[in-house]
């Protein structure tokens, strides 16, 4: 009976340490700990869900998850994951324990590492983004730019040149065949047409006949 | 009796054969002037029809001016009220000179060389700077069409190449000139002209603009190279389609969200600007280079009007075509710079929301943009040493500031604009739309610029293979592909055409009214029209006009005197201010030089011309 009661005592002490342990291992500023900030009205709009006790258990857990993505020979639990501070912006501060000892932090690169690893469905666990579902101090990889084998201005340049040079070559062609064809029809009809005007060609122009009649109105 | 003077009254046109049947065409009775330049045998080339003229002088005046500068002087003389000093010197200045030089080149029928030594063999001298003038412009003014097209090819894409920073090399964040700057910032200055930090710099040719300055060049002298018969089946295009675009434009920029900011802005008029005298110069330097005066285009298409066409009517037309397309182009700015602005500034009270809602952990609906203001004064007050830690953070918001930063030319038409496009839904469409539209009006100018050349090169038959004169142009034009080479097209842009053209025009208004005679001109326009100018052509040619080009000049003189030493943006890490160094400035002092030296040639006339001229 006694031994009971003692136990009793020793375990509801360890318990009252452990949970104020924990408390002391998550709060502002940890050490090893993250912010985190969602965005779910500006990400979602209307159909914004609440931010309840659920979805923070759903938060635990998938961090939990990626830990053990990151980790695979430890198993994390829910209870790994401590969070605290939480405010209604929907902002919250969390540390990582190991399994098996409440009271050792994972270091905050592996921390940071395992996010990383396993941002993408974090975010689509949420319906969020990376710039909704905020990792204080984590930066969002950047979305890879994206590349074409041929650039695709090379090709609509390539389309109007063409078109320009085909146009210049053919005004040439034509006005080559244009004239290749009246000098075949002058040559053909030198010989019989006395050309009415051309006397013109063959004349000496006259500088001195003055053609205004401003003297001699009429 | 002088041979400038001569009054034929027109005869019916000659007598040609049909075609093909082969043999030259009739030489046909053209009125006679002093010096016959041209081949009796060879008729001059004429445009289509009257239409054709006219579009040509719209498409080469309204031009890329209209659109880049036009807003930006509205916007600092005052808005609503700057129309009325421009208006004015319309009127006194702007319509007379372009009435003037259409009249010159449709009697004389040549080019501007020829033209001017009918009228005077002692001024020929003012051809020959036209065409020197036309020449800077030729050079560099493709370079422009060549960063349209690089725009408009680039515009193809799912995302606009303008719209993100690309990534920087390990993938962690944007390329920090891009991150400093803005996106649109950095493809133009980086991108597009890889541009260097100072005009010393020589690097080689930006290949992607070699391209596309060939292709510019291949285009205008597709468009030019069978004379008047190709420009102007051409022109019914480049003279038309940029006011489609324009109207669409309207529309959509009405309906954008916070253009009417913009346009409340525009027609608000600031009547103290009128009293600045910057107000009324700026108005008649515009309505000056707007109409494109001085360059020997105009000279040169109404060289080959017929005789008998009523230019008095269409210099009319065509002037204020131009002025209503500056105010329509101003118009659609305006309501894309409320849009740009309303946006910008939604964007910086966004960024102050999302701070207040960070630091005091506030739940996100609770402050929405419109009551951003409100909470700011109230978390100051409720917890001011917490507010005090962020008020460095804080950035004052403001529309005014966002609307009355003015750009104008280049930084306009590839940053601003583009930057706007960017916000619009499908953008690479009203992408594609705009740079065909800027495309348009520069090729049409271009066209104008290049039969200023060509056309007294023909006359002379001097050089005058077309071919071989874009040749030269463009591979002169090459220098400008170069890193510095944007610095040179400043250069040129500024100093290469404005001080001469009001010297060039000057003159010729002078010698129209006083050496050759007012009277002999009003019976020239007589004989072509059938009735002479009436008292208020008379009065701006032999008064107002010299008067106010004689004080534009002055002006302009002062203002480069006092200017003090050039200086001049360069784009750098951080854009920094430079002096133009020591051969930069001689070389813009070369431009006013060769002027002198064409009038010094044409003095010698004086010498050498034979005394006789009857």
């Amino acid at each position: 009976m006694i031994m009971h009661r003692e136990m009793l005592g020793r375990i509801s002490l360890l318990l009252c340490l452990s949970a104020a342990l924990a408390q002391d291992l998550c709060k502002q500023d940890a050490e090893h700990g993250y912010k985190v900030r969602l965005s779910i009205k500006t990400a979602l709009g209307k159909e914004a869900y609440n931010w309840t006790e659920n979805e923070m258990f759903l938060f635990q857990s998938t961090l939990a998850f990626a830990m053990r993505n990151h980790h695979r020979e430890h198993k994390f639990e829910v209870s790994n994951i401590i969070v605290c501070e939480e405010t209604p912006r929907v902002s919250f501060w969390f540390v990582v324990t190991a399994p098996g000892s409440n009271s050792t932090l994972v270091q905050r690169g592996d921390v940071e590492n395992a996010i990383r690893k396993s941002r993408s469905r974090i975010n689509s666990v949420f319906l969020l983004s990376d710039e909704t579902l905020e990792f204080i101090g984590i930066h969002p990889t950047l979305a890879a730019p994206v590349t074409y084998d041929s650039p695709p201005w090379l090709i609509a340049f390539g389309v109007v040149m063409g078109l320009i040079v085909a146009g210049i070559i053919a005004l040439f062609v034509s006005s080559a065949v244009q004239k290749k064809r009246k000098k075949q029809s002058y040559e053909e009809t030198e010989d019989n047409m006395w050309i009415e005007n051309g006397s013109a060609r063959d004349g000496v122009r006259n500088m001195a006949f003055v053609e205004e009649d401003k003297f001699t109105p009429m | 009796t002088e041979h400038h003077s001569l009054h034929v009254q027109e005869v019916p046109g000659p007598r040609r054969l049909p075609e093909g049947v082969g043999g030259p065409e009739a030489p046909p009775s053209d009125p006679k002037h002093g010096s016959v330049l041209e081949s009796p045998d060879k008729a001059r080339a004429e445009w289509g029809s009257p239409m054709q003229f006219v579009l040509a002088c719209v498409s080469y005046a309204v031009g890329l001016g209209n659109v880049w500068r036009f807003p930006y002087l509205l916007q600092m003389h005052g808005g609503g009220g700057f129309l009325i000093p421009y208006l004015i010197m319309l009127f006194l200045e702007g319509l007379p000179l372009f009435y003037l030089e259409l009249a010159i080149g449709q009697k004389m029928r040549l080019g501007s060389i020829g033209a001017w030594n009918a009228i005077s063999p002692y001024l020929g001298g003012v051809g020959i700077a036209s065409i020197v003038t036309s020449l800077y412009l030729c050079l560099y003014y493709n370079i422009l069409n060549a960063w349209s097209f690089w725009y408009l090819f680039h515009s193809f894409q799912s995302v606009l190449p303008w719209a993100v920073c690309p990534l920087n090399s390990n993938q962690t964040g944007y390329i920090e000139e891009c991150d400093t700057a803005t996106p649109t910032q950095y493809f133009f200055y980086r991108e597009t002209l890889n541009i260097a930090p100072s005009i010393e710099y020589n690097g080689g040719l930006h290949t992607g603009q070699v391209l596309c300055f060939l292709l510019a060049w291949a285009i205008s002298y597709l468009f030019v190279v069978r004379g008047v018969r190709s420009t102007g089946k051409v022109v019914y295009f480049t003279a038309t389609f940029p006011y489609l675009v324009l109207f669409i434009y309207l529309i959509r920029g009405f309906t954008l969200h916070g253009a009417i900011n913009g346009i409340l802005y525009m027609v608000t008029p600031k009547m103290e600007e009128l009293a600045s005298p910057q107000t009324w110069i700026n108005a008649a330097t515009q309505i000056f280079f707007s109409l494109g005066l001085g360059f020997g285009s105009l000279i040169a298409f109404a060289s080959y009007n017929q005789y008998n066409n009523n230019f008095e009517r269409q210099a009319v037309i065509v002037s204020l075509i131009n002025c209503g397309t500056s105010i329509f182009a101003c118009i659609v700015t305006f309501s894309i710079y409320g849009f740009k602005a309303t946006v910008n500034y939604e964007k910086c009270l966004d960024k102050t929301r999302l701070l207040l809602l960070n630091f005091f952990n506030l739940a996100e609906d609770t402050i929405s943009i419109d009551n951003v203001l409100e909470w700011i004064e109230k978390l100051n007050a409720t917890y001011p040493m917490e507010f005090a830690q962020i008020s460095t953070k804080l950035e004052n918001c403001s529309l005014e500031r966002e609307l009355d930063t003015a750009v104008e030319g280049t930084g306009l038409a590839f940053i601003v604009y583009s930057e706007a496009i960017t916000n619009m839904p499908l953008s690479q469409l009203w992408s594609v739309l705009y740079f065909i539209m800027l495309l348009l009006l520069g090729m049409g100018s271009m066209l104008g610029n290049i039969m200023a050349i060509i056309t007294p090169l023909q006359d002379f038959k001097v050089f005058s293979s077309i071919s071989l004169v874009c040749l030269f142009c463009m591979l002169l034009g090459l220098g400008f592909t170069t890193p510095s080479g944007n610095y040179w097209i400043t250069i040129f842009n500024d100093y290469g055409a404005t001080f001469s053209l009001l010297f060039i025009v000057l003159i010729e208004v002078v010698t129209v009214s006083y050496i050759y005679g007012i009277k002999r001109f009003e019976k020239d326009i007589e004989d072509m029209l059938g009735h002479r100018p009436n008292w208020y052509w008379k009065l701006m040619w032999m008064f107002v006009s010299p008067v106010l080009l004689i004080a534009l000049f002055i002006f302009y003189i002062i203002n480069y005197i006092l200017g003090g030493v050039p200086t001049y943006q360069a784009w750098n890490k951080d854009t920094v201010s430079y002096d133009y160094s020591c051969h930069v400035r001689r070389i813009s002092f070369m431009f006013h030089f060769v002027l002198l030296f064409l009038f010094i040639s044409s003095a010698k006339e004086l010498i050498f011309s034979p005394i006789f001229v009857c």
